[in-house]
């Protein structure tokens, strides 16, 4: 096969360019996804059903349809309506951040409904109030067994912020894609982009890994 | 018992591989054998009114071309819609497909990796603004937020005015979303072929756009028929193509998608 080393070498800049986008995109959207996550994972084990149904509703919705149509949705739909005219960097954050916050959302509520009920009844018998059981006996014990689920869950973030190159956010995908404009060669671009997600999603891995053993 | 499962799984992902495998040589021995082979042309049929989809049948200019062409040449062919990348790579290994034929518009870059027939179509950019904008040329683009197709040649000229790495020159992948861009104020212009522009301009009333022309900027384009390096086709279309030009057939086609009779000059000029 021949490849053309000279031409990722033209575009090597603005690959780099683009992968402080993929990052400032996935940082941003686990931030955001994360704490939004919480709120609706809480939300989504209320006790009563008319309250935990809005929430059951948007895990739901965000799970069930593919995160391409939530991006074009976001950005042709919700970002025009609230900010005037479109905007890819809004819109990159809010479709991540939106969509992630539907998984982090059972992640939580998953990692804290494992923890034994035991816990719970003899921290309430101890006195503690409902809400320092929570922040002091559950959520510690919850979140140690929600570290692999969530590393999962970034690690999915970052490869699926390369569907932001739908809606010309210029991250690494994007310049994939103008450089397969330009020479009309689907390797040389493609296999970049590929190295660069590997490195990045390697990286984290490594991170996370370093993380759940001090944890 | 472990062992067991282990085997189990090996034999079937075993045949889960050798079932694909034999799925993929079921398809690209198709289509050929003796004289009456089929040549297969992969497309990207997204770009009304040159090539598209009217629900699941190929339709448009450039499939009406290459009808004369092919009954002119006396070959037996087919247009499969494969999507841009898979046209691109399939027909520069040229085992399935043998051409390409996408409204290709032929350019340096690009004949470094295929060849090309001669050329069978005249085009030209053009800037699709909101009615009332100060836009009147490709230069008045050069500090607004102009949104393209990728791999265009809209994209190259404007690569070429705005800069490679400029973000408010936006690529899209398709020119539908590039347009909606627009619509929804994310972009002051669109820039694409004529034939694109005109179309939706004429789809759209309601939308209150404007089409303008700048010969100074855009050049006239023409659009080849793409083929992977050393095809034979090549010898065999392009007495094809000629022909057609020349005996009114071409000039047929160009009404019934256009309207109005092409201006052959520079096209006859480009071969």
């Amino acid at each position: 096969m021949d490849f053309r080393f000279n031409i990722v070498g033209d575009y090597l800049p603005l690959f780099l360019r683009g992968t402080l986008y993929t990052i400032g995109f996935s940082i941003a959207s686990i931030i955001i996804g994360s704490l939004l996550g919480l709120a609706i994972g809480f939300g989504r084990m209320a006790k009563n059903p008319v309250a935990r149904w809005p929430f059951v509703a948007y895990i739901n919705f965000l799970r069930g349809t593919p995160l391409y149509v939530q991006i074009l949705m976001v950005h042709f739909g919700v970002v025009p309506f609230f900010y005037g005219s479109t905007n890819a960097l809004i819109s990159g954050v809010v479709a991540l951040s939106l969509n992630s916050a539907a998984y982090s959302a059972e992640i939580f509520r998953a990692g804290i409904q494992s923890i034994d009920p035991g816990q719970r009844e003899a921290a309430l018998s101890l006195g503690m109030t409902g809400r320092q059981t929570m922040r002091f006996v559950i959520l510690p014990q919850a979140i140690k067994r929600m570290v692999p689920a969530f590393g999962n869950e970034f690690i999915v973030l970052v490869k699926d912020s390369s569907l932001l190159a739908l809606i010309a956010a210029p991250e690494i995908m994007y310049w994939g894609n103008t450089m397969k404009g330009q020479y009309m060669r689907i390797w040389e671009p493609y296999l970049t982009a590929a190295v660069i997600y590997f490195v990045l999603t390697y990286l984290l891995n490594k991170l996370l890994a370093y993380i759940e053993r001090r944890m | 018992m472990k062992g067991t499962n282990k085997w189990i799984m090996s034999a079937l992902i075993a045949i889960l591989v050798l079932a694909l495998a034999g799925c993929g040589s079921d398809n690209s021995s198709s289509g050929s054998g003796g004289d009456g082979e089929v040549i297969k042309f992969a497309s990207d049929a997204t770009y009304a009114p040159m090539e598209y989809m009217d629900k699941d049948t190929i339709k448009g200019f450039d499939i009406d071309f290459i009808a004369a062409v092919a009954e002119e040449a006396g070959i037996k062919y087919e247009v499969v819609n494969t999507g841009w990348d898979t046209m691109l790579e399939s027909v520069k290994q040229g085992t399935e497909y043998k051409a390409g034929l996408s409204s290709v518009s032929i350019t340096d870059d690009r004949k470094q990796t295929y060849d090309f027939s001669v050329p069978y179509f005249e085009s030209t950019n053009m800037i699709m603004v909101k009615e009332g904008s100060d836009i009147k040329s490709a230069l008045d683009l050069k500090d607004k937020k102009v949104a393209v197709q990728t791999a265009t040649t809209a994209d190259e000229l404007m690569s070429g005015i705005m800069g490679v790495g400029n973000t408010d020159l936006k690529r899209f992948d398709s020119n539908a979303v590039a347009m909606m861009e627009l619509d929804n104020g994310g972009a002051d212009a669109v820039v694409a072929d004529i034939a694109i522009v005109r179309e939706y301009i004429k789809n759209n009333p309601k939308m209150k756009l404007v089409g303008i022309t700048d010969k100074e900027n855009f050049g006239s384009e023409y659009y080849g028929i793409l083929y992977p390096k050393g095809s034979d086709l090549k010898a065999k279309l392009d007495p094809a193509i000629k022909k057609i030009i020349e005996n009114g057939k071409y000039e047929e086609i160009y009404k019934k998608w256009f309207g109005e009779a092409p201006d052959l000059t520079n096209l006859k000029n480009a071969q």
